[in-house]
């Protein structure tokens, strides 16, 4: 099956966030990660015209979040939560790194001090 | 952007500062704690200014390399040193294959400070040289955007919590 994809091949963090800090595309979010659905589904619970749906649907698409199926003439959208999922990986793993490696130091610290006490009480 | 997001990180180790300060600077130490939960290697560490630290972490069978170049080296108070967030094997700067709009360059801090007989770990990080895209993707990450659309993890929790309560919802 063919999707057609704006996506960038590498996970953009830029495009996801500014993809994500918009009220109405975290709303088509929530609403496609019950199940696909066209652009007349989405944009009917929103009071918005469909092109104006497509613009979000769009932004979503190059974010690599959504894809759409060409197959079918309605083309659903669908949620494509990995990339998400990637990002989030990514910047907990970046926000994780001073924390945990503090964290290790303390750990570090703790030996030295032992073996330090260590020598003086041999002195 | 006229403000340069600023990443800081404190916290109060229970060690005497010179022994902070070593375990900073010894670098058969700092690799034992370097990097969360990855295998460091320190190919080079040159405490000086205009010196080199080359270092390499280990994960799931990947490799990543970053180079710092120290600017100031202030015993047992202070270190100021450039971080390369990603270079090639031979050390030469590469992009990030992971986030490109990471930030190539970043002024780091390290400020120890006696706190009684504890210390004070203050690290802080600012992009250097950084187009704008950089700046924008390092102050999502901190999450410490004033302006704007404030933390990406906001978001991003909001998202998530949305997407687990329709997966339980079936």
């Amino acid at each position: 099956m063919e999707q057609i994809s704006y996506t960038n091949p590498q996970s953009d963090l830029n495009a996801i966030f500014a993809a994500l800090a918009d009220p109405t595309r975290r709303a088509i979010l929530s609403r496609l990660a019950q199940g696909q659905a066209s652009v007349n589904e989405i944009a009917s619970p929103f009071k918005m015209s469909q092109p104006a749906v497509s613009r979000h649907l769009k932004v979503l698409e190059r974010a690599g979040l959504i894809e759409r199926d060409v197959d079918q003439q309605r083309r659903p959208a669908k949620l494509k939560a990995e990339k998400m999922a990637m990002a989030v990986d990514w910047l907990t793993d970046f926000k994780a790194f001073w924390g945990k490696s503090f964290d290790q130091l303390d750990d570090v610290l703790a030996s030295m001090k032992q073996a330090q006490m260590k020598e003086t009480n041999n002195e | 952007m006229s403000e340069l997001p600023e990443y800081v990180f404190d916290r109060v180790f229970d060690a005497p500062r010179e022994m902070v300060w070593r375990a900073w600077t010894d670098p058969n130490i700092l690799q034992r704690w370097y990097g969360p939960g990855v295998e460091t290697t320190i190919h080079k560490f040159d405490l000086k200014p205009g010196g080199m630290w080359l270092n390499e972490m280990k994960w799931g069978g990947n490799s990543n390399y970053q180079k710092v170049v120290f600017k100031e080296v202030t015993q047992p108070s202070k270190l100021v040193w450039h971080h390369y967030s990603s270079t090639d094997a031979d050390w030469n700067n590469a992009p990030n294959p992971n986030m490109p709009d990471w930030p190539a360059l970043l002024l780091t801090t390290v400020t120890l400070e006696e706190v009684g007989d504890k210390t004070n770990v203050r690290l802080s990080q600012v992009p250097m040289d950084a187009p704008d895209a950089e700046i924008t993707c390092f102050a999502a990450a901190m999450g410490n955007m004033s302006k704007g659309w404030g933390s990406g993890y906001a978001i991003l929790d909001e998202i998530f919590a949305e997407l687990q309560a329709a997966q339980g919802g079936k």
